[in-house]
């Protein structure tokens, strides 16, 4: 089954173009969407998780069409949204069995069984108990996960979900996501590039509602072959490096200017190859380069 | 520091909106209220200036409590604004000093609180120079009122207010607790109003009251109308104490606030979890689910998930409180009957107490959680989560749906307990479950439900939270207020609106519960309706403009919404259609200003006819048939007329009851004129009826009671209670009872001023010839033959003749002992009988089974007063004395020729358990036993002066039966409560105030009130056997004589003729003049001798004034006889403790001693103990003794000089 996205665009009632017709194909496994912030990520998630209208175009899950079926894709569905809040005064088990019966899980003791189980995979089983809105940033972002993953849906849209947590608690995050199993369609949407070519099969770029690549993540990176160069420069030195060359980014290291620039030879004397990555190729799309 | 802390407080106000938009409501309520009559503000305005000063400072002191909102909005932000907009942290900690802050913040807060306050004075200034307002209502300005109101009412006001308030929002910082004190402070309030209401805690009342509004009452109490327009209520005596007392509060307040305010954050509680470091994720097997789940368990799980959220909070738990705490004192207390007495706690009595006073606090929960519900995920932003599971959005709804509904039925059900528990604590054990359960649970329930629904609704479809509220409760109060301006009358127009219902434990709800349903039907139906198309509209993920959102509803509805939508709205317009053919088309519904503009109609034609000469009537038969079941009566009257004039007459008009259909024949009449929409016939004798001649007119009259009504029209004739006069049949010529009496009505409808009583004349003949209680008719003959169900008993005056069954019908023939006034009561119902006899009158009182507790003290009242009655008025001529019990339609008891109908509401329930509680069934019996020789044997004309003859004589004459039974030292507290009525109601008078020699019949003040004190003072004056022959007097010379009928004077000329010649003055201040005194004892002292008794000595001041019609006095010289007395403490559990000493001097100065010996030490002492002069303060004739050594007191042994 996959997710097939034919020319959706939205632009909201102030005027802003959020969707400008963007058209994509996910087949199953991790699928990573990376775009700066207001590039129109969240909006695209929403509009797959039938939270949000478009104003024409297309989506098919397998069969179905999501834009007129909403009930089917909602059974099917895991969603984690980008920033999500809780009700005051439940616990994390009650909570979690609630929405387990929402989503059509019946027989309150396989239920609570499977809650159980649940909690225990995302490390919150000894917290079960406590009252979601003491929990720690990454304690609710596995809550999230917990109730996106319950139900074994089959289409998993993960909104920015490892923004804000410590190193320690991204790397727990991902182990529960890789425990999803094969079958199932994962689109994980973020700004940060590392996620995307630690975790995922195939990735899009979106920037100011437009897909810019579509496309394994290994391929974009390929087309930079030879073609990147860096170099440390002074502080003072950076305007007329942005101005002569094409700057693709600029990073402090030990406190000066790390350069990596695109062209086809080193731009001048000083300049190292820089073997390319999906950064690279992130910022280089974003410009409208190559 | 301080100053700019304050300064810079009150220029972030001066540029809000908030302060604005307060300051412009309450100069626009005062405005309205000022320039017009249809708002008010603490009650109407009577005969003062529109800007006296009394009327000003009213409204400051009114103000203060209303603004009190407004100034925990001012008083939160300015406590707590750097915690809710999170500066704190960059605010506390620069150099700033904890003092410069609170002070600051607190004075700029309490000046900005008396801005709006200033709008009574905006309001009133601007009203004067509307061009709708009349120039003579108002007086030129007087700015030291203006000043007085701020420095009395104003500024103390938001002092006191602001100063609790900034506590508590300063140490809890947070300001839903801030807004739940303000919501305490004004609940408990009125608790405390109504807990201190009895007449002899006014002055604790007063002082305890943070808002003087009491203060203010006691202090101008008596004021009349002149000194309401002229003087104005400084900062002393009571008033300055109180002031002193909150502010000082205020202070403390304040004091508590510096010591534990800190900068520092408050000590957090550990919040966040702690997090130990984690191995990795064991993987952890899910087991496989295979069942799914049901609709009703995702509806059952939701509802307990809102529920407990609900319940969790913390505004449920403090309204739910403040709602009790209002409710439950006043059911405790239960209904006052006046007087201080209370009836027993029936139960529909505080079932009106729970709507009362519950309900407003429940319709605000209502509100509130509706838009809580609706708006829960949204605001805890796990919308994105739950709006994206596969639950149908129908379950959504129901089960929110579900969670405030059983919110209420929780509120519902803890008013039941607490009421059960309260009738058990009085030891009242008729429960009426049933009734508890129908009234709570069907009928108040429904109104709630549709207030839900409506809020679903709304709240659904609005943008955010906030315009969910305010369109809510802007919906509610047009909803609320919109109809009548608009003169529309019916219920299918205003939303969740049904018919009242009201209950009596005679005939249950069963006249208003048939409409009552297909309302209830007919709104249900429209909520359906509206409960769908929330559904369509349910909010779901992110909103777009309407055009996405009409087109999603569209998508979901589908099967089987577009079947029950049409369901729904075929049965709503079927409802609908038989409402408004049984309403409408059946029945007649007049909007509320048709009403009055028919009112005004009927005068405006036939005013001129009011004192033409009519037939009178010579004697009557009526058949009755009374049908309970349907609610309908059928009449057949024989009326015999005849000429009682020297002069032929040419015609005769009738005026015909609107809600009976009436046939009327008269032989040798022809009908001229027909007026059917006003009711009024015209006839033209061909030939005239000569002097002397009578007819037999024949009339039919038919109640019109068909299908069922918007509101009940004829309350008259019920299932089970009927009662109707006969009133209901052609009254002869212009009936004044129709006439508007409100002023501002009788201005706006162009009918000008009421006519008053014609002026009393000394000898007259021909204007004496009706008397002023039934028009055209002298004394008449009367015999009933009256038919109702055979299980109910029916009653008309007179001995019963006969009494039988036809054709499963049960019929009565009464007939009058004696002719009588044409004053005619028709009764029945089911009936429970006590009969007993006193010499040879039958006496019987007839109730309804569940009211049995005061029928005996009843019927000792009427033994009692026919003793005293017979014994020192004259003969009774009726075989019998009847009470006859009537539903709740009504709140009075009323006196018939031997019959005398009491309401169900009051005397049948009253609760007289406790001694010093006057006996007011006693009373009213007597009352009403006292009418039948004043009024149904002697009747005044009709003239100034008339209710003197009755209604004055009644009072007399019940006091005197009281006297007998209780004793003369009971009689403090009831003289108290007449004389305090009296003085009050005096300030209140619109047009001029009459001695009682020319009393007019509306002034009930004068007649029942002061007469009460005046004639109760006479008999001490002149002895109860003086009085009872003059009153023997009367009754010789006038009883049942045909007219000229006797004034005034007959009765004050009787007495002035059994009036020694020192008392003879009495009669110029009692009946021709209005005399007031200001007695007040000074001190009072008292030396123990040694043979164990003890002299006390008084000190007094005594003032006489004469008052003018407008309430101008002026003093004039004193040569009274005045009472001197001493009481002893009172017992325990007691009020009034018993005379030690009692004598009358003749006081001729206005400083006077006196001493005397008793024979055990008195607790208070003064002069006129008994309050038996007219006092313009009663409360200081008076003083508590206080025991001085032998030294003193020897050289203070003066005889009055």
């Amino acid at each position: 089954m996959e997710l097939k996205i034919d020319g959706l665009s939205k632009t909201y009632a102030n005027g802003v173009i959020a969707l400008n017709d963007v058209s994509l194909t996910i087949p199953h496994g991790m699928y990573g969407l990376l775009g700066p912030n207001g590039a129109g990520k969240s909006t695209l998630m929403r509009t797959i998780a039938t939270l949000q209208e478009a104003d024409s175009g297309s989506m098919r899950l397998g069969e179905i069409d999501v834009l007129k079926q909403k009930d089917e894709v909602r059974k099917r569905l895991g969603y984690l949204p980008q920033e999500f809040g809780v009700y005051p005064r439940i616990s994390a088990q009650d909570m979690l069995d609630h929405l387990a019966l929402l989503k059509g899980i019946g027989g309150s003791r396989a239920r609570k069984e499977l809650v159980e189980s649940m909690l225990k995979r995302c490390n919150l089983y000894d917290f079960r108990k406590k009252a979601l809105t003491s929990f720690s940033g990454g304690m609710r972002q596995r809550f999230g996960i917990a109730q996106a993953l319950i139900g074994n849906p089959q289409l998993l849209i993960v909104d920015e979900p490892t923004a804000g947590l410590d190193p320690g608690e991204r790397n727990r995050f991902y182990n529960l996501l890789a425990e999803v199993g094969e079958q199932v369609i994962v689109i994980l949407s973020t700004h940060i590039v590392e996620d995307v070519t630690d975790l995922c099969t195939k990735m899009a770029i979106i920037h100011e509602g437009r897909v810019l690549y579509e496309g394994k993540p290994d391929d974009a990176v390929a087309q930079l072959k030879d073609r990147v160069w860096q170099r440390s420069i002074a502080k003072a030195d950076l305007t007329s490096y942005e101005q002569r060359y094409r700057v693709i980014s600029n990073r402090l290291v030990g406190g000066r200017p790390h350069l990596h620039v695109l062209g086809p030879q080193p731009p001048e004397d000083g300049f190292t190859p820089s073997i390319p990555d999906l950064e690279d190729v992130f910022f280089t799309r974003i410009r409208g380069w190559s | 520091m301080f100053p700019h802390i304050a300064w810079f407080e009150i220029r972030y106000w001066l540029r809000s909106w908030m302060l604005w938009i307060f300051t412009l409501i309450v100069a626009t309520m005062i405005f309205g209220a000022a320039s017009s009559d249809h708002i008010q503000v603490g009650g109407a305005l009577s005969n003062t200036y529109r800007n006296a000063p009394y009327v000003i400072e009213n409204y400051y002191a009114i103000i203060g409590l209303l603004t009190l909102l407004m100034v925990t909005a001012f008083v939160n932000s300015a406590a707590a604004r750097d915690f809710s907009h999170n500066t704190y942290q960059i605010i506390f900690t620069t150099p700033l000093r904890r003092r410069d802050f609170l002070l600051g913040r607190f004075f700029g807060a309490t000046l900005v609180s008396v801005i709006p306050m200033l709008g009574v004075s905006i309001g009133i200034l601007l009203a004067r120079y509307m061009p709708w307002v009349e120039p003579e209502r108002w007086e030129r300005i007087i700015w030291s009122a203006h000043l007085k109101g701020i420095l009395v009412f104003a500024l103390p006001n938001a002092f006191f207010m602001a100063a609790i308030l900034f506590t508590i929002a300063v140490l809890a910082r947070n300001e839903i607790v801030s807004f739940i004190g303000a919501l305490l402070l004004l609940t408990g309030y009125g608790v405390s109003a109504a807990l201190l209401s009895d007449i002899e805690r006014e002055h604790i009342a007063a002082l305890l009251d943070p808002f003087a509004i009491r203060t203010f009452a006691l202090a101008t109490k008596y004021w009349t109308v002149a000194e309401k327009n002229s003087n104005s209520m400084g900062l002393s005596g009571l008033m300055l104490w109180n002031r002193l007392l909150w502010i000082g509060v205020g202070v403390l307040f304040l004091i508590f606030a510096y010591y534990r305010f800190s900068f520092a954050e408050r000590r957090q509680k550990a919040r966040k979890t702690q997090e130990l470091s984690q191995p990795a994720a064991a993987s952890v097997v899910l087991p496989t689910v295979t069942a799914s789940a049901s609709s009703l368990e995702m509806y059952l799980s939701s509802v307990k998930i809102h529920l407990v959220g609900i319940f969790k909070g913390t505004v449920f738990i403090v309204v739910l409180l403040a709602g009790l705490l209002n409710c439950v004192p006043g059911m405790a207390i239960s209904a006052r009957e006046g007087y201080g007495n209370s009836t027993l706690p029936v139960t529909y009595w505080l079932l009106q107490t729970i709507a009362g006073s519950l309900y407003l606090f429940l319709i605000g929960l209502i509100t509130y959680y509706a838009g809580v519900l609706i708006w829960k995920d949204r605001d805890a932003h796990m919308d994105e989560i739950t709006d994206s599971l596969p639950a149908p959005e129908w379950i959504s709804y129901a089960a929110r749906f579900t969670a405030l509904g059983v919110m209420v039925m929780l509120v519902q059900f803890l008013a039941l307990a607490s009421a059960l528990i309260i009738q058990t604590s009085y030891g009242y054990h008729r429960y009426q479950l049933g009734l508890y359960l129908n009234q709570l649970f069907v009928l108040d329930l429904s109104l709630f439900f549709f207030l839900g629904v409506l809020a679903f609704f709304i709240h659904a479809l609005s943008p955010n939270k906030y315009v969910g509220y305010f369109v809510y409760v802007a919906f509610l109060i047009v909803n609320l207020f919109i109809w009548k301006p608009l003169n529309v009358a019916s219920d299918l127009v205003q939303f969740g609106s049904t018919p009242d219902v009201t209950y009596s434990d005679m005939f249950g709800n069963a006249p208003y519960i048939t409409a009552w349903y297909w309302f209830t039907l007919y709104w249900t139906l429209f909520c359906g309706l509206l409960a769908i198309a929330t559904v369509m509209f349910w909010p779901r993920g992110r909103q777009g403009r309407w055009a996405e959102r009409w087109r999603i509803a569209r998508l979901r509805f589908s099967t089987p919404w577009p079947a029950l939508a049409l369901l729904c709205l075929v049965s709503f317009a079927a409802t609908g259609g038989w409402i408004f053919y049984n309403t409408e088309v059946l029945n007649r519904l007049i909007g509320p200003k048709d009403q009055l503009a028919l009112r005004a109609d009927y005068e405006k034609n036939y005013k001129q006819f009011d004192r033409l000469p009519q037939p009178h009537v010579r004697s009557d038969k009526y058949w009755v048939d009374i049908f309970p079941r349907t609610r309908n009566m059928t009449m057949r009257v024989q009326e015999e007329l005849y000429n009682p004039y020297p002069q032929p007459l040419t015609e005769i008009h009738y005026t015909t009851d609107l809600l009976y259909d009436t046939d009327i024949q008269i032989p040798g009449a022809t009908l001229v004129k027909n007026d059917t929409r006003l009711f009024y016939r015209i006839y033209h004798f061909t030939p005239p009826l000569q002097p002397g001649e009578s007819r037999t007119a024949i009339f039919t009259v038919k109640s019109k009671n068909r299908g069922f009504e918007d509101s009940v029209s004829n309350v008259e004739i019920t299932q089970d209670g009927t009662f109707f006069n006969n009133t209901v049949a052609p009254m002869i010529g212009y009936d004044t009872g129709r006439e508007l009496d409100d002023p501002n009505d009788r201005r706006k409808y162009g009918v000008g001023e009421q006519e008053l009583m014609r002026p009393l004349e000394r000898n007259c003949t021909d204007d004496c010839r009706d008397n002023y209680l039934r028009a055209h008719s002298d004394w008449v003959d009367l015999e009933t033959v009256i038919s109702t169900s055979p299980d109910q008993i029916a009653i008309a005056p007179g001995s019963l003749v006969r009494e039988w069954q036809e054709n499963g019908r049960r019929y009565f023939d009464y007939k009058l002992d004696h002719p009588a006034l044409r004053f005619f009561s028709f009764m029945s119902a089911g009936y429970e009988v006590q009969r007993e006899e006193w010499n040879g009158v039958k006496l019987e009182v007839y109730y309804d089974k569940d009211h049995p507790w005061n029928v005996q003290r009843m019927m000792n009242s009427l033994k009692k007063s026919l003793e005293y009655y017979t014994q020192n008025y004259g003969p009774y001529y009726h075989k019998e004395a009847r009470i006859i019990e009537f539903p709740r339609v009504a709140t009075f008891a009323q006196a018939f020729a031997g019959t005398m109908p009491y309401s169900e509401s009051i005397g049948f329930i009253a609760n007289l358990n406790h001694p010093d509680d006057i006996d007011m069934v006693y009373y009213v019996v007597a009352h009403e036993m006292g009418h039948q020789w004043w009024a149904h044997q002697v009747v005044g004309a009709d003239m100034q002066g008339a209710t003197l003859l009755s209604e004055s004589l009644a009072q007399y004459s019940a006091l005197m039966v009281m006297e007998k039974e209780y004793g003369r030292d009971t009689m403090r507290k009831f003289l108290k409560y007449e004389m305090d009525n009296y003085l009050r109601s005096r300030g209140r008078e619109r047009h001029k105030e009459e001695p009682l020699l020319t009393v007019e019949s509306q002034q009930g003040y004068v007649h029942y009130r002061k007469a009460s004190v005046v004639l109760y003072y006479l008999k001490e004056m002149i002895g109860e056997e003086a009085v009872n022959r003059a009153l023997r007097k009367v009754i010789k010379q006038y009883a049942y004589n045909a007219p000229p009928y006797p004034t005034s004077h007959a009765l004050v000329d009787a007495l002035r003729e059994e009036t020694p010649p020192q008392l003879q003055y009495l009669i110029k201040d009692l009946f021709e003049d209005i005399t007031l005194f200001s007695n007040r004892t000074l001190d009072a002292t008292a030396v123990k001798r040694p043979d164990g008794k003890y002299d006390v000595t008084i000190n007094v001041e005594t003032h006489k004034y004469k008052a003018d019609a407008k309430g101008n006095e002026t003093e004039v010289p004193m040569d009274d006889w005045i009472d001197i007395g001493a009481f002893a403490k009172p017992e325990k559990g007691r009020k009034y403790g018993k005379t030690l000493y009692r004598d009358r001097v003749h006081i001729a100065n206005s400083k006077s001693t006196y001493t005397f010996t008793t024979a055990e030490l008195p607790d208070e002492a003064g002069v006129d103990p008994f309050l038996l002069l007219i006092d313009r303060v009663p409360d200081d004739n008076t003083k508590k003794v206080t025991l001085t050594s032998a030294s003193a007191a020897s050289t203070n042994q003066v005889r009055g000089k």
